[in-house]
């Protein structure tokens, strides 16, 4: 189902928000999700979600796994990992499995991956 | 590819404006303004009002549509409905229920 998102889109399965398009409200349900265009209301997905270079969320993302390359402008919230490309732009509280930022992105927030801390570090 | 796809499985709540083809087989409620062809596939569950260029319905739909240029009703495809549209073609083994205002 992640396959997609490394920029293999064939228009198979994955539900696409094109370049022209504007959605004002919240998209739910199972899936790959491909944003062109532009969402502000809110993303809760289960499936891997591409913000290709000139898209936009003004939301929350809940999904598998997230990939920007345009903006993100809301908390990310995901089981697996989030990349933030060279021309990416994530403003928001970012809780992922794994996160991995390229050189030329712009991130401002908060990280917080998952995962256990040495045994001195806890109380 | 210009154009925007709800999959199956996904479900939108909330307003679409698109300045290009839509292809919903997923769920939509609230409402879908389209410049250009909407298409509503077989599976796909519509309770929503819309507004396009055209319109191609072979899922189900409720709520008023409207178009610019017509609407089909293929078969297998469920409206209930008022449809404005200058052409409207229902084919058969479709079910209607609605008015109709082709005065455009």
């Amino acid at each position: 189902m992640a396959s997609g998102v490394n920029g293999t889109f064939d228009g198979g399965d994955e539900a696409v928000v094109g370049q022209s398009t504007r959605i004002r409200g919240r998209i739910s349900g199972e899936g790959d999700l491909r944003v062109e265009g532009a969402i502000e209301g809110g993303v809760a997905l289960q499936g891997a979600v591409l913000v290709a270079e000139g898209g936009s969320i003004e939301a929350d993302v809940e999904a598998t796994s997230l990939v920007v390359e345009g903006t993100v402008d809301g908390d990310v919230t995901l089981s697996e990992a989030l990349a933030i490309r060279a021309s990416g732009r994530v403003s928001g509280v970012i809780r992922a499995a794994g996160v991995s930022i390229e050189e030329g992105a712009s991130v401002s927030g908060r990280v917080e991956m998952d995962f256990d801390m040495p045994e001195e570090l806890n109380g | 590819m210009a154009n925007t796809v709800i999959a199956q499985g996904i479900t939108i709540e909330g307003e679409i404006t698109a300045d290009e083809d839509v292809v919903v087989q997923g769920t939509l409620r609230g409402k879908l303004v389209a410049k250009d062809a909407v298409s509503i596939e077989p599976g796909a569950v519509v309770e929503a009002d819309v507004d396009a260029g055209s319109l191609a319905v072979s899922g189900q739909v409720t709520g008023n549509v409207s178009a610019a240029d017509r609407v089909d009703l293929l078969a297998g495809g469920r409206l209930i409905g008022d449809v404005r549209a200058a052409r409207l073609t229902i084919a058969d083994g479709a079910s209607f229920k609605g008015n109709v205002d082709m005065d455009v």
